[in-house]
């Protein structure tokens, strides 16, 4: 099984980029700051992300974890270019290397995806062209940008195969992704979207249209990947579970925004946002623990917000525990909560302590 | 693969066959009901008794179950197809044999037919993948606009205004300034040339195949606009690929399968359109001489050619379907 990273596609494209080199440990590869994307709707604007930043450093894997309609997939489509014609990013950078990829004219933007940042999308049965062979798709990037032949492309889509451990890739570069189960479409996605060695690759809920043991499988591969590339990888997902495993470092988001960021350890051990604390309660275990009184999983209750209809002051205060008057009123700043975290609560102090105590 | 050409073109042949029987079930009732065509050869002459035996002696009338109303005539039916099968399809009531006169008739309206279909794809996937590229856009709107306009001409229409208004000043003004036997001058003649079958057709095809363009435009730039939105098509744009070639390969690619299927179905209409073409045209083909059999109650003409006429369209479903499945994989392994 060839795992090998080939370097010659590298060395081909770092002419008309020049920012493309070895990754070093510790480097940071890509910075959010301050992001706002607007969609115009029907009934006015709304905002979906809401000044978000965050650091992807290689060789960690940072999670964005939070409810459905938080904003996490469209942050990251935005740092892809890849809105949809309705929304637009309003404020904002997203630098890979120092570049600001958001300050880009779109067809320069363009072609930093793919190279450098690289994305796997959610459902790889709707995210892969159901016409082209699978072979096509793994290497269509890398012959249509590099100029690679015919006969080096197809090695370069087994080998990648191979590399996400597809069984008989040899063969199955010819077939079409209905032909694939669903855990095995998935790695196809991931191989196709690590064509062109990504500096940072952006996985938006990989696993979640997968099943359990599969989903196990999946996660294990893109963290096996991103070790041995050195590469920086973003999670995108809502399973707290997958976070504990694999995230170094994770960013909480609640209506748009971030709510806490913190390396996972710290962040388990004790949550500096009613937010974060009330998601980590209604993780189930099985000792039994979690549970409250009536025996019962607890739940964060009432909904998140619709966006465009987020509340005043903190966005999170109806439904939290420690609401007081000056929630509804001011946005709590995400600010240094402790050493290396950070949480966006009025009373983080409070809550950090509260845990530990 | 090979199965599924295998079962399409059975399913095809079947189709022939029932249309046949639906053909001849067709014209034996209408003998029945409106009495004997034999005497359709004697014009205005009144034969005698062994004269009128004779002639539905020669064309296979002579069944007395054409006499009996209600009756489907499977014996004449069997006999005709095994005659069909030997390549036998008899003769027209001036005894010519009606696979010479389509095999003079056929190609002038398979050249038609050419003409109609190229100017179908230029305008369909042109036109509808610019509306659809830039939708929503003044482009996409004088486009859709124009769509409407087009569908409001039918082609009778189309071709009397060329006729009356456009050819003769075009042609005089082409024939003065090229020459009477310039190209130009062929093209804007009001009426087919069988010396110059392909300048002759290329206008009357030009509008024919306009008067159907307009549905396409439609779906062309309908289905493309679904591609657009698929989740592929991220995905392709997600790995850096310029926009040209996300279009082309993600887009107009995916789009093509609906987009095929419907030439078949448009096909059909272009027939219908073919037979008023040809009439007003002057072209000598499939339509003109369906036409003129039908006037003329000759039923041997009427049969052959409806027959082969379907078994065009069979032979175009097949190519579509084929086609079909070597357009989207999913399908052959349905």
């Amino acid at each position: 099984m060839t795992t090998s990273v080939p370097v010659d596609v590298r060395d081909r494209e770092s002419e008309d980029t020049g920012d493309t080199g070895p990754r070093d440990v510790g480097e940071t590869l890509l910075e959010v700051d301050d992001l706002a994307v607007e969609f115009r709707g029907d009934d006015g604007v709304v905002r979906a992300v809401d000044g978000l930043g965050y650091r992807v450093v290689a060789g960690r894997t940072l999670a964005l974890v939070g409810e459905s309609g938080c904003g996490k997939s469209v942050s990251s489509l935005a740092v892809m270019g890849l809105l949809p014609p309705a929304a637009r990013v309003t404020r904002g950078s997203a630098r890979f290397r120092g570049t600001d990829l958001l300050a880009l004219p779109p067809a320069r933007h363009r072609e930093h995806c793919g190279r450098h940042v690289a994305m796997v999308f959610q459902d790889a049965l709707a995210a892969l062209n159901p016409v082209h062979t699978v072979g096509y798709q793994l290497t269509e990037a890398l012959r249509a940008r590099t100029g690679a032949s015919r006969r080096d492309a197809r090695r370069r889509a087994v080998e990648l195969l191979d590399l996400v451990k597809v069984p008989h890739a040899a063969q199955r570069v010819h077939e079409y992704p209905h032909q694939f189960s669903g855990g095995m479409r998935q790695r196809v996605m991931i191989a196709s979207a690590l064509a062109l060695d990504p500096d940072v690759l952006i996985a938006d809920e990989p696993t979640t249209a997968l099943d359990v043991t599969v989903q196990a499988q999946v996660m294990q591969l893109l963290a096996e990947i991103q070790a041995e590339r050195n590469m920086g990888l973003v999670l995108i997902t809502h399973d707290l579970g997958v976070v504990a495993g694999v995230a170094d470092d994770v960013t909480v988001m609640y209506a748009g925004r971030a709510v806490e960021q913190a390396p996972v350890r710290e962040l388990y051990e004790a949550p500096a946002h009613p937010y974060t604390r009330a998601l980590l309660r209604s993780v189930p275990r099985l000792a039994g623990g979690g549970t409250d009184a009536d025996g019962r999983l607890p739940v964060v209750p009432g909904r998140p917000p619709a966006p465009g209809r987020v509340p005043s002051g903190c966005a999170f205060h109806p439904r939290c525990d420690l609401a007081r008057d000056v929630c509804r009123t001011d946005v709590p700043p995400l600010a240094e909560a402790a050493p290396g975290r950070s949480s966006a609560c009025h009373f983080s102090a409070e809550v950090l302590g509260g845990a530990r105590g | 693969m090979g199965r599924y050409i295998l079962r399409r073109a059975l399913l095809g042949a079947l189709t022939l066959l029932i249309v046949m029987f639906v053909l001849h079930l067709l014209t034996t009732f209408a003998i029945q009901l409106n009495g004997n065509p034999a005497l359709a050869f004697f014009g205005d002459r009144v034969p005698t008794d062994a004269q009128v035996a004779a002639v539905e002696a020669r064309y296979g009338l002579d069944d007395p179950c054409y006499d009996q109303t209600g009756n489907p005539c499977l014996g004449p039916f069997v006999e005709r197809l095994g005659s069909y099968a030997q390549g036998d399809f008899g003769t027209d009531l001036r005894g010519r044999e009606v696979t010479d006169i389509v095999a003079t008739a056929a190609p002038n309206t398979l050249k038609l037919f050419a003409v109609v279909t190229v100017t179908w794809f230029v305008l369909g996937m042109g036109l509808g993948s610019v509306a659809a590229r830039w939708r929503g856009r003044p482009t996409d709107h004088g486009i859709r606009m124009s769509s409407v306009l087009i569908d409001a001409f039918p082609i009778f229409v189309l071709l009397l205004v060329y006729r009356y208004v456009f050819a003769v000043p075009l042609s005089g003004w082409a024939t003065s300034t090229f020459g009477a036997d310039s190209m130009a001058a062929l093209w804007f003649r009001p009426s087919f040339d069988d010396d110059h079958p392909w300048a002759t057709l290329l206008v009357p095809g030009i509008l024919l195949g306009l008067a159907g363009s307009a549905a396409f435009i439609r779906l062309v730039r309908a289905s493309q606009l679904e591609a657009y939105t698929g989740e592929h098509v991220r995905t392709a744009r997600s790995r850096g690929l310029p926009e040209r070639h996300v279009v082309v390969h993600h887009v107009v690619r995916n789009s093509s399968v609906p987009v095929v299927t419907a030439v078949g179905l448009t096909f059909t209409e272009a027939l219908a359109g073919a037979v008023i073409t040809e009439g007003m045209m002057n072209i000598y083909g499939m339509g003109g001489v369906l036409w003129e059999a039908v006037r003329a109650s000759d039923v041997a003409l009427v049969v052959g050619v409806v027959t082969i006429l379907a078994a065009v369209t069979v032979v175009v479903m097949l190519v579509v379907d084929v086609a079909y499945a070597a357009l989207d994989p999913r399908i052959r392994y349905a």
